[in-house]
């Protein structure tokens, strides 16, 4: 026997509603696009008023998204040339209207860098240098911005797409170069990525 | 994090000359280079700097605090965190979505049953598929129990780390019940991955009611023992009250959740606010402190483990018949008579073994209430049989960044104090 009980997310609207009405009310230039997916709303904000949609959804009266859940990136080396490289996502939560939002900008490879919302939320510290230190993605002005959870001399940022993981490849008769000892193997030997 | 190697004499010339990264370690954590942190290190004439970890028994695990004192009051307190970095959210990239379970299992490391839960609830979503009822209650049974042995092993080593030896014994004493029964029904007693996307490992056996509605009948007794043993004890009501306040706008401006969030007077519990996986079935309160010091913190988490128990009791009283999984052959494995009789449940068997599922083109954000806070895994999937990106919000990470901001004008030996009533598994904090 299966039964199906009502899904999880089924009443009411969408989450992240409220603050796509607040933002394309109050600012509506800062808006690109809204997107919804599995009961939740996705904004895509312009990166110069990324500082002041987050001001203004944390104290607007409709929206008090007070409570900040997380910064992170996600990498995207394959777009079309024309689209920046990654996306830098802050999911916020407001616990007076029971709703959380996730707003994303879009920032290029070439130049990683965008505004620090910790002067917003002093909870974005940690997670903005976590960002930095994983992705490479600068936060401007932020008062403390060094690697947090890596050494201070790791090279690279692990989370970006063209940052290989290593696993432990088995030699076979095509790789037998593998199976020679750390030091031996040559230096540029392309790496089996798993 | 800074290297820094743990234990060194003054003077004592083992210092790799060549690293720079020592150096700008140091210099990062505001530490003169040509002095040890191990060491006290004069400022100027009012403070010094003090290296407390990673180590330190009381940091619950591999944390660094850099502390600023002046005589023995904390003036500020910089968190060296990333010693159990294991890189898992890149490791997730090149994993099918079931072979990542066994991941999560060891971020937060004392409630692995809660990664389970919210890895698989958010794959789920992306799928659009709904697990049987009886497996929705049974991964409520198997969290609360887990919330439970948590909160019982929190209690244990934060009264130990104010000099209280006894609790911490009796604590341990109930949390291997509860390890007991994941052995039961899982063959592991920590790192279970009994829940899986599309449902459970397996349905549980006989044995398993008998042990469960032993522990609903005897753990509110036991929790009487352990609440007399400190709750009115005016040692640690010294140590405690008062000490470690975080008003409720701090507490969510850093982003705090749980107990932390709710002992600061904020009634906000994502069971009740955002029900998943049945818990709206279930009558239960939440608990919260009035002044948002180490003592409110204490009490939520007893008050909360009473809480849990009694939705097991409910969830075992309603326990519902049927199938744990889903029966959608496209995620979920065939059962084996089926694979003898029907082809193309062999068919699903194999690519489900070899290549995995895939999971439709999305993102998704599924947060469930941990007994740390808000336990959220923020999912982008591109279609593939693995996940294009998945990030995990332990509540430990935000928690923890609030430590600075509760220690300042604190003691010293409070500093213990604080740590221990944030309930951090570094496990989650790093990932």
């Amino acid at each position: 026997m299966t039964t199906t009980p009502a899904p999880v997310t089924s009443a009411g609207p969408p989450r992240g509603r409220r603050a796509a009405d607040v933002l394309s009310r109050e600012l509506p230039l800062a808006v690109i696009s809204v997107d919804e997916g599995v009961g939740e709303l996705t904004i895509l904000v312009h990166v110069e008023h990324l500082i002041g949609a987050l001001t203004l959804l944390r104290d607007h009266a409709d929206a008090l998204y007070r409570l900040p859940v997380f910064v992170t990136a996600v990498d995207w080396p394959d777009r079309e040339p024309a689209a920046p490289r990654f996306d830098v996502v802050y999911q916020l939560r407001s616990i007076e209207h029971n709703d959380q939002c996730r707003l994303i900008v879009q920032v290029s490879e070439d130049a990683p860098r965008l505004p620090s919302a910790e002067r917003v939320f002093a909870g974005m510290d940690w997670h903005e240098r976590e960002t930095f230190d994983l992705f490479g993605i600068e936060f401007t002005d932020h008062h403390d911005l060094h690697r947090i959870l890596l050494p201070e001399d790791w090279v690279g940022h692990p989370l970006r797409k063209d940052y290989v993981s290593f696993g432990e490849p088995v030699a076979f008769t095509h790789n037998l170069e593998w199976a020679l000892p750390a030091a031996e193997r040559p230096r540029d030997m392309p790496g089996e990525s798993r | 994090m800074a290297v820094l190697p743990p234990m060194r004499g003054a003077g004592t010339p083992t210092r790799d000359e060549e690293s720079e990264a020592f150096d700008r370690g140091r210099s990062v954590l505001g530490v003169d280079p040509d002095n040890d942190a191990i060491d006290l290190v004069q400022l100027d004439d009012q403070t010094m700097e003090l290296n407390m970890g990673p180590q330190h028994p009381s940091t619950h695990g591999v944390l660094r605090l850099v502390l600023e004192l002046d005589g023995e009051v904390v003036r500020e307190c910089r968190p060296d965190i990333g010693f159990l970095h294991t890189g898992f959210e890149k490791s997730f990239e090149s994993h099918t979505w079931q072979q990542c379970i066994p991941f999560t299992d060891r971020m937060d490391y004392l409630a692995p049953l809660f990664n389970n839960l919210g890895f698989s609830l958010a794959a789920e979503r992306l799928l659009g598929i709904e697990v049987p009822l009886r497996a929705q209650y049974l991964r409520v049974i198997m969290c609360e129990l887990t919330r439970v042995a948590s909160h019982f092993l929190w209690y244990g080593t934060s009264a130990l780390d104010l000099g209280a030896t006894t609790p911490f014994v009796y604590a341990w004493r109930e949390r291997e019940k509860i390890l007991d029964i994941n052995e039961l029904i899982s063959g592991v007693r920590m790192h279970t991955s009994f829940i899986r996307v599309g449902g459970l490992l397996a349905d549980v056996p006989d044995e398993f009611y008998a042990l469960v509605n032993e522990v609903v009948k005897t753990f509110p007794s036991f929790i009487d023992q352990y609440e007399l043993l400190i709750t009115k004890n005016p040692i640690w009501m010294d140590r405690t009250r008062g000490l470690g306040v975080l008003s409720p706008d701090d507490a969510m401006a850093y982003g705090a959740t749980g107990p932390t969030l709710r002992g600061s007077g904020i009634p906000y519990d994502l069971r009740k606010a955002q029900p998943y996986s049945s818990y709206d079935h279930f009558d239960f309160d939440i608990p919260i402190g009035s002044h948002g010091d180490v003592y409110d913190r204490y009490l939520v988490r007893m008050r909360e483990a009473r809480e849990s128990i009694k939705i097991i009791g409910q969830a075992m009283a309603s326990l519902p018949g049927g199938a744990v999984n889903t029966s959608d052959r496209k995620v979920a494995l065939p059962p084996r008579n089926e694979i003898n009789t029907s082809m193309e449940s062999l068919i699903h068997h194999f690519k489900l073994v070899t290549e995995g599922f895939h999971v439709p083109h999305g993102q998704v954000y599924q947060a469930i209430e941990s007994p740390r806070g808000e336990l959220g895994f923020y999912i982008v999937s591109t279609g593939g049989n693995r996940p294009y990106r998945c990030k995990v919000r332990g509540p430990s990470f935000s928690n923890l960044s609030a430590l600075p901001h509760m220690v300042r004008n604190e003691l010293i030996a409070d500093v213990v104090a604080v740590i221990g009533s944030i309930d951090i598994v570094l496990g989650d904090v790093d990932r």
